[in-house]
């Protein structure tokens, strides 16, 4: 494996307040995707546009 | 946070941890609330009331999308213009508590969110609907973020005259999505909004007087003085009666809609002529923080700004339910 010249030697660690905000952050993104994908499918069936993708 | 230092520990193998990690704190309540929900529930029921008077059928889906785009693009434009006046929000007492004043996430993330949902919305929109439906859309979005905020906000007391195009337009947009046109029933739904926007606004000025003066927005009773925007209060109040009788002309409007739009506008300009007689506006001091509290003489102008809210509401209440039961007979 290679060896880092500049290998970082501080580290910042979250605090607990920042881990569970940016897990809300994340759990929140996925489910707007998710939303956004079905709504863009159901949306195109909805107006015939894949009328053989199903 | 960066892991440079100027004295990079060069002798232990054991990482050095810092406190915290500079990471945002926002959460998803307050990208919710970057989307001006208050705004967005107006933006809702009116764009509503717009798609259910539109002659014509949409299939309930897409009328669901085509009311759900707009309330996403009307949030859009609200996270865009927090983005921009980030500044002068961190100095009023009515906008300091929002996300960007409050610290928890950067400006980009605003600009970044709201860009985001405003293609999105619009794109959606088109899908669902029709393109002269999104064409509006990004239209509303466009007025908003560059038009008011951008450019009329900080420069003119006209500002929310002008400015209130784009709220007065989800009612446009509904009609749109459905009939595909803009027709003279749809301009009367957008001259509702349109002309009440300035009393209500100015209302609301005349006695946060000190907040807008302070961030240099020139509103109004800033710029022409109270007593000048009372009388246009009362101007616009009596212009706002006479749209509101337009529905009754075209058939948009039956007779529970010429009743209820009777007794709305008679208090409307009740208050608005309560508001012309005081003095509201006169005092200039450091004014309450929450939304209603008012010093002793600003009252009146409280009150129709308070009324005035209520009266938008009813008006596009009175519009549907006037529609759906004259379709029941």
């Amino acid at each position: 494996m290679q060896e880092y010249r500049d290998r970082p030697t501080k580290f910042a660690e979250p605090t607990p307040e920042e881990i569970k905000a940016r897990s809300k952050r994340n759990v929140a993104l996925a489910l707007g995707l998710l939303l956004f994908v079905i709504l863009v499918f159901v949306t195109m069936v909805s107006r015939g546009q894949l009328p053989n993708a199903v | 946070m960066s892991a440079h230092t100027d004295s990079p520990n060069l002798v232990s193998d054991e990482p050095v941890v810092l406190a915290g990690a500079g990471l945002s704190l926002a959460g998803p309540r307050d990208f919710f609330q970057l989307m001006k929900p208050r705004v967005m529930s107006l933006v809702i029921f009116t764009a509503i009331i717009g798609l259910l008077v539109a002659p014509g059928d949409l299939p309930l889906y897409n009328s669901v999308m085509a009311i759900f785009c707009i309330a996403v693009g009307a949030g859009a434009s609200g996270a865009l213009n927090m983005w921009y006046d980030a500044d002068i929000d961190a100095q009023m007492t009515r906008t300091k508590k929002r996300p960007l004043p409050r610290g928890v996430m950067e400006p980009r993330t605003a600009l970044t969110f709201g860009f985001l949902l405003s293609v999105v919305s619009v794109w959606m929109l088109g899908l669902a609907t029709n393109y002269v439906a999104a064409g509006l859309l990004a239209f509303t979005i466009f007025f908003y973020v560059v038009i008011y905020t951008m450019w009329l906000k900080r420069r003119t007391p006209q500002n929310i005259v002008i400015g209130g195009a784009p709220g007065a337009l989800p009612p446009m947009i509904g009609y749109a999505a459905v009939t595909g046109t803009v027709t003279i029933d749809s301009t009367i739904l957008f001259l509702i909004i349109f002309i009440w926007t300035p009393p209500h606004f100015w209302a609301l000025a005349l006695y946060k007087l000190s907040d807008y003066g302070r961030v240099g927005i020139p509103m109004m009773p800033n710029v022409a003085g109270p007593k000048s925007t009372r009388n246009q209060i009362f101007g616009y109040s009596i212009a706002l009666a006479a749209v509101a009788a337009a529905p009754v002309f075209t058939g948009l409007g039956g007779s529970i809609y010429a009743f209820g739009a009777f007794l709305l506008n008679a208090g409307f300009l009740a208050l608005a002529f309560k508001v012309w007689r005081s003095r509201a506006g006169e005092k200039d001091e450091v004014q309450p923080e929450s939304l209603y509290e008012v010093q002793k003489g600003d009252r009146d102008a409280r009150n129709l700004f308070a009324f005035s809210i209520l009266y938008l509401f009813a008006m596009f209440a009175l519009i549907g339910v006037d529609y759906l039961l004259r379709g029941a007979i």
